[in-house]
Formats: structure tokens, C-alpha cells, sequence
């Protein structure tokens, strides 16, 4: 088991933290700002709901890259964390009318609290039990949420989510400003993931990674730092779940039904991990795909976004982001050597 | 810095790209109001359905099909009085998921400017596009989802439901058959939402028709094995068994059934079924099974002409969502025609109220009060093999519920507008 687990963070490792890939300030604030205006840009040239889609997918993804990219853990449950988000927050936005961005901090809180008890007892495996683990709590969620239809609708779903914004009638009717109304929480969900990784904290979670036996033997307690960025990232998930659910106008099970945990690992193993970049990528790959294909009026569209993954696991095995970055970084020490004769 | 360029540069380029993709395969947002008799100069019909899952078969592209013959017949009909000669038929696959339903909906009423959702099977999904119709003030007539909360407690001016629902369902095979003898029941069914609301409304019309329910059987969902649940429910020799299992599950379980060497004592009732399971499974397998119909091709010499010029097309026989698409969007534009004009409310006006009688809806009416499209339904039973004369000929229709009964009454709906 062990053996296995340390070969499977070698090839995240080669991927992600070798030194010299490391960008210099300003490209990186030059990335930074080109992203926000994608970001921005975003809605004139998608439909609106289909760009709020793209970001919410994304910060979902954000939030498996925290675990998965950058401590090691793949959790195959953080649709509970989304869904359940979703239902709290629609819940509180219908029956006491607040803003939706107090649900979605709501339903964000909510997701946290019980992220604690699952991580408290994921954390003590590793792999493929962890992975076990949380998917186990995902589906009791998803059953509960089944079966308390007086809360959550059942089958047909929590309908008639309102986007109340202090009485801002063009937010709550035109999807066009409210994307610009909800992207300031995706926004905030993404910092808080660059936070977390770019602090001593996530030193700590990448030396997790790499060898917890040693992290261990430093002095770190292993498990609560496990617990720690598994709540975090549970909170992310839930934002971004929120803002979906008041976007959408609703709440149903497709929100918390394990393919959607499927899904969102798969964006993130598509975009490329452990590179935080790579979840928003994946997510306008997948989201655009899957609305391109639905008004196609192609009868197979679970052919064609199969066969993508697969082409993308076997060709770039490092996602999307990964493999650009790859690239960049190989222009770059080709032109490094003339560049420094220069100097 | 060369290289920092040359990267700033990458990106750049990189990021023109997307933001170029996204403009070929998309306009963009911001709001957008259209005025006039007829908005854009076109009437657009879209059907929102499941091109590529479980419900292909039963409603899927052979809807639009149904649909477009619906307007070619209408165009024939109005010729040059038509009120528009300019009439699109859209569509978009929903994937049975409600998120994309709702995405999709919306795109489909602002982007591609449709007047009127058609079809939309599955009842979160259903009740997604419900909320945007009434947002939007648009039309939408909903066939193929069979939740009784379009017309209840979730309903609103913009949405009509067109075929069936849980209720009528209820009725026609609950009620029917406690009627005609079968007083004593047992009801196997999937314990989920669909499967308890059926197995309620199966015993609110058993007990009404003066059965009752010996034992009520819960099943896992989805499940494969039900050799237990069969015994279990045979064991006191009910007149009927009742399942609410619907798809995959209840081919499994009619299977099993047949296999349990039962089916010649106690009569096998199925809450939910279409000719196309019939149609995958082989008659054989289903014969003496009792179910409701909406609507069977081959009941009158009227169905069959439709079904005639259906399978012309489509190399297929229809199934009674086919049938209520054409029907629904037939209805559609004489109501535009009516009105003169494709604005939501207009339309809503004029199909208020409406009496109908097609080769779909007979003795129809769109109730105003709650926007139940009322009509006669059938029980009908599925004929064993040897009686099958020709591919499709699989139902015999053993009653006739009358429209007046075959629905929820306008007082119990809880619906309020």
C-alpha cells in the first residue's frame, strides 16, 4: 500500500513543484490579471448562466486540486460538500428571503461543519480507502437528501430558488449582472485556495504529500492538518455550490449523486493538478462541451466526452494547464542560454 | 526578459483563443426585448427532451419529428392566412439532468428566441423549466414528466401539462380494476419518491373504489433481484399485484414475474409503462399485464391515420408522447393564429379554457384553472404473441376512463395561479 501511494505522488510531484518552473513575479501578476479578465470578459461572449457554470465548475474544481493536487488526497464524495451547500442555501434563501450571498456563505458554513466529521475519519486512510470513505458519506447524504422530501423536495428538487440582492432588480432578473453580482464569492473561494497553498500551511500540506512518514517524524501533526484542508476545501466546494444552486434557480439530487464527484475530479484531472490553473480550465472545456453538444443534436454525448478524457489522460498526462505550462517552461530554457550570453 | 515576453506573449495568444472560441460558438449576453404581433417575425417551437438516455426511444427525436409534422400540417391547413409562414422547430437534449434542463431552457427562450418549450420527460427537470417559463412569461407544455406538481402546488400561468400524470395513472389502473373485481391488492414498489407518490395514489383510488391494499412491498432502487419481494407478495393470493417499478426495474421484475409461475392466478397491474417496453421486451413477456394508457395508435381508425403518416417518417410506430407533441404544438399555433400573435399571455389566453377534440385529445379541455389538459384515457391490457397480428400491435384497450374522471378534480390540485 505504501509503495504504491509514494509511486502515484511521484508522478503529481514531477508534475507540479520542480523548482525552476517557477514564474517570475511579473508573469505571474501578468497571468493573474489576464485571468480576471477572461473572468470578466466571461459574459459577453458566453451565455451568462453557461459563464456562471464555467466559474462555479471551476472553483469546485479548485477545491479537489487543494486536496488532490496539492496534499495527496483524492476525495471521490465532494458532491456532499456542493450539494449540500446548494440545499442550505436555497433553503435559506427561500424561507428567510436574505441575499443570496449570506445563503451561500450559509450554505457554505454548513458544508464545513460536516466536512469535520468525515474528514475526522477519512483522514486515518490513505488511497483508495480515503477515496472509499468519502464516497460513503456522499451517498448518506444523497439518501438523507432522498428521503427528506418535506426539506428537500425529493426527486423533484428545491424549486424556485429567488437571487434576492437587497432589492437590485436588474441582479435578480438579468443573468448577465448576476454574474458579476456572484463572482465576487467565486473570487473569494479562488484566493482562499492561492492562500492556503502559497502559506507555510501549504508547505506543510506539499511535505504531507510527498512523505508524510517524514512530515510525521518533523514534528507535524499529519491528520489535523489533513482535517484542516479538507474543511477548507469542503467550504470551497460549498460556494461554489451556492452560487450554482441560486444561478440555477434550484436545488435537485443531481447535485449530490456521486457521478457529480466523478465529474468534478474528472475537470480537475483535465485541466491538471496541482497547478489550482488547471480546475477553471477544465471546467470551460467540460461545461462548454456538454452545452455545445446538447443543442447538437448528437445523439452520443457521453461517446464524445469519454473519449476526450481518455485522449487527454493518455497524451497529456499532465492536464491541460500542466502540459501548457510544460511547454512555456521549455521555451523558456531555450531561450534562456543566448539571453544570458547577452547579459 | 526575453523569455518573460515571449511567455506574456503565450498567454496572450492562448487567451485570445479562448475568449475567439467562445464568440464563434456563442453570442453574447445582455438583455434583449422584442415587440410586435409575431416577436422576430417567426414562431419558434422548441422541444426540450432526452436525445440520448433512457427516454430516447419513448418521446426523444421522434418528438421533433412530431412536431414538425405538426407544423407542416398546420401550414397546409392555414395557407395563406397563416399568421406566420416563418416556423422554426428547435431542440436540445437535456440529459435528463434538471441543471442543464434549466441552462438550456433559458438559452433556448432567449437566445433562440423560442415562444414555447415542448416535451421536457423527467419531473425535476420538468418543474426547472416551470420556474423559467413563468420568469420569462413563455409558454411550455409539458408531456413527457408525469409529476402532478406541474399542476399542484408548483404551478403557474405559462405551464400547461399536456398527456398524463401520476394521478391519471392511479385512476385508470387503480381504480378500473378494483372496479371490475380485483378488490384485493398488494403493491410492490420502489422505495423512492416516484415509487411511494404512486403506491399513495394507487391506494387513494383503490380504497375509493371500494378495494384495499393488503401489503404494501418496499424494493430497493434500482435492484435486479425481486424473487423475494414476488413471493412475499404472492403469498396471500391477492386478486392483483401492483408494481410501481418503472424501465430497467421493470423488466426485471415482469421477467421474474412470468418465471414465478403466478401470472395465470393473480393479474399483474403496472403503474407506469409504455409501448416501447412492451416493444423491448417482446409481448410475450407482458402478456395479461394491465396499464394505462394516454393515447394507443392502434385504437381507432382516427389513430391509426395519424400513426400511418408517423411511421412514413420515422420508419417507427408512436408512442402517446409522440402523439401529444403533435398534438400539443398543433394546438400551439391555432392558438397564436387565434390570438394573432406569439406573446406568452396571449397565447395563454386563448388556450385557457379551450375545448379539444383531436386524434389525441378526446373530449379534451385545457383547464383553466389549473392548466391540466384533460382527456379521455384508456386501460389497456398487453395481448399475448399469438394474438399480435402485426410489429407494434401489442395493446388491447379493455376501458375507456371518461376526461371528467380521469383526472385530479381542479378542487384537490392545490394549484393557485
Amino acid at each position: 500500500m505504501s509503495a504504491q501511494l509514494t509511486e502515484t505522488t511521484h508522478v503529481e510531484t514531477a508534475a507540479s513543484s520542480a523548482p525552476d518552473r517557477r514564474l517570475n513575479p511579473f508573469v505571474r501578476a501578468g497571468l493573474l490579471l489576464l485571468a480576471l479578465l477572461v473572468v470578466l470578459a466571461l459574459p459577453w461572449y458566453i451565455y451568462p448562466p453557461v459563464a456562471m457554470d464555467i466559474v462555479a465548475w471551476g472553483l469546485f474544481a479548485i477545491s479537489i486540486d487543494l486536496l488532490l493536487g496539492f496534499t495527496g488526497l483524492l476525495s471521490f464524495g465532494h458532491a456532499a460538500f456542493w450539494g449540500t451547500s446548494a440545499y442550505v442555501t436555497g433553503l435559506i434563501a427561500i424561507r428567510s428571503g436574505l441575499p443570496f450571498p449570506v445563503a451561500i456563505l450559509g450554505g457554505a458554513v454548513v458544508a464545513m461543519l460536516i466536512a469535520v466529521p468525515t474528514g475526522y475519519l477519512a483522514v486515518r486512510r490513505t488511497g483508495i480507502y480515503f477515496a472509499m470513505v468519502t464516497l460513503a458519506f456522499a451517498q448518506m447524504i444523497f439518501f438523507i437528501a432522498n428521503q427528506a422530501r418535506d426539506l428537500t423536495g425529493g426527486e423533484n428538487g428545491l424549486q424556485g430558488i429567488p437571487k434576492s440582492f437587497f432589492g437590485i432588480e436588474t441582479v435578480e432578473t438579468d443573468p448577465f449582472y448576476f454574474y458579476y453580482a456572484a463572482l465576487p464569492l467565486i473570487l473569494l473561494g479562488a484566493f482562499i485556495a492561492w492562500r492556503t497553498v502559497s502559506s507555510p500551511f501549504g508547505r506543510v500540506l506539499l511535505a504531507i504529500r510527498d512523505n508524510p512518514a517524514r512530515a510525521r517524524a518533523l514534528g507535524y501533526d499529519v491528520e489535523r492538518y489533513k482535517i484542516m484542508v479538507f474543511v477548507i476545501s469542503a467550504g470551497i466546494a460549498g460556494l461554489a455550490g451556492g452560487v450554482f444552486s441560486v444561478s440555477h434557480g434550484f436545488a435537485s439530487l443531481q447535485e449530490l449523486v456521486w457521478q457529480t464527484s466523478g465529474k468534478v475530479v474528472l475537470i480537475t484531472v483535465l485541466g491538471g493538478i496541482g497547478t489550482l490553473w488547471g480546475g477553471p480550465l477544465g471546467a470551460a472545456v467540460v461545461v462548454l462541451l456538454e452545452d455545445y453538444l446538447a443543442s447538437s443534436g448528437f445523439n452520443g454525448i457521453g461517446i464524445i466526452t469519454g473519449s476526450i478524457f481518455v485522449l487527454i489522460v493518455l497524451l497529456f498526462r499532465k492536464g491541460i494547464w500542466g502540459t501548457v505550462a510544460d511547454l512555456v517552461a521549455r521555451i523558456r530554457s531555450r531561450g534562456r542560454t543566448p539571453g544570458r550570453r547577452d547579459a | 526578459m526575453r523569455h518573460t515576453r515571449m511567455i506574456s506573449l503565450a498567454a496572450m495568444v492562448a487567451g485570445s483563443g479562448l475568449v475567439l472560441t467562445a464568440c464563434g460558438s456563442s453570442a453574447g449576453g445582455g438583455p434583449a426585448a422584442a415587440s410586435g404581433k409575431i416577436s422576430d417575425d417567426k414562431i419558434v417551437l422548441a422541444v426540450l427532451n432526452d436525445q440520448s438516455g433512457v427516454y430516447k426511444d419513448l418521446s426523444g427525436p421522434n418528438s421533433v419529428e412530431a412536431v414538425k409534422m405538426a407544423v407542416e400540417d398546420w401550414k397546409a391547413k392555414h395557407k395563406d392566412d397563416a399568421v406566420s409562414k416563418n416556423i422554426e422547430v428547435v431542440t436540445a437534449d437535456h440529459q435528463n439532468k434538471p441543471d442543464i434542463a434549466n441552462t438550456k431552457a433559458q438559452e433556448l427562450y432567449d437566445r433562440q428566441k423560442a415562444d414555447i418549450i415542448l416535451d421536457v420527460p423527467t419531473s425535476s427537470a420538468a418543474l426547472a423549466v416551470a420556474t423559467q417559463a413563468k420568469t420569462k412569461k413563455k409558454v411550455y407544455i409539458n408531456i413527457g414528466a408525469g409529476t402532478t406538481a406541474l399542476t399542484g402546488a408548483q404551478c403557474n400561468k405559462y405551464t400547461f401539462h399536456w398527456a398524463y400524470d401520476t394521478y391519471m395513472l392511479a385512476k385508470g389502473t387503480g381504480g378500473t380494476l378494483t372496479k371490475d373485481g380485483g378488490k384485493k391488492w398488494n403493491v410492490v414498489y420502489p422505495d423512492y419518491a416516484f415509487g411511494q407518490d404512486m403506491t399513495k395514489s394507487f391506494e387513494g383510488q383503490i380504497t375509493a373504489a371500494g378495494g384495499a391494499i393488503g401489503q404494501k412491498v418496499p424494493t430497493p432502487f434500482p435492484n435486479d433481484n425481486f424473487a423475494t419481494y414476488i413471493t412475499k407478495a404472492a403469498a396471500d393470493k391477492p386478486d392483483v399485484i401492483g408494481t410501481m417499478h418503472a424501465g430497467g426495474d421493470l423488466i426485471n421484475f415482469v421477467k421474474q414475474y412470468n418465471q414465478a409461475g403466478i401470472s395465470d392466478q393473480i393479474k399483474l397491474a403496472v403503474g407506469l409503462m409504455f409501448i416501447t417496453d412492451i416493444h423491448s421486451l417482446g409481448a410475450e413477456q407482458f402478456k395479461g399485464v394491465t396499464f394505462t394508457e394516454a393515447w394507443y395508435w392502434n385504437f381507432d381508425e382516427q389513430n391509426r391515420a395519424w400513426a400511418d403518416k408517423f411511421q412514413a417518417k420515422t420508419k417507427t410506430r408512436p408512442s402517446f408522447a409522440h402523439a401529444a407533441n403533435y398534438s400539443a404544438a398543433f394546438n400551439y399555433l391555432e392558438a397564436v393564429q387565434e390570438a394573432g400573435s406569439d406573446t406568452g399571455d396571449d397565447v395563454v389566453a386563448k388556450l385557457e379554457g379551450k375545448k379539444i377534440n383531436d386524434f389525441f385529445l378526446r373530449n379534451g379541455e385545457v383547464r383553466a384553472a389549473d392548466h391540466r389538459v384533460i382527456h379521455d384515457a384508456y386501460l389497456a391490457e398487453v395481448k399475448p404473441a399469438s394474438e399480435v397480428k402485426e410489429e407494434w400491435d401489442y395493446e388491447k384497450i379493455v376501458a375507456t376512463i371518461p376526461a371528467a374522471e380521469a383526472f385530479k378534480p381542479v378542487a384537490e390540485s392545490g394549484c393557485s395561479m
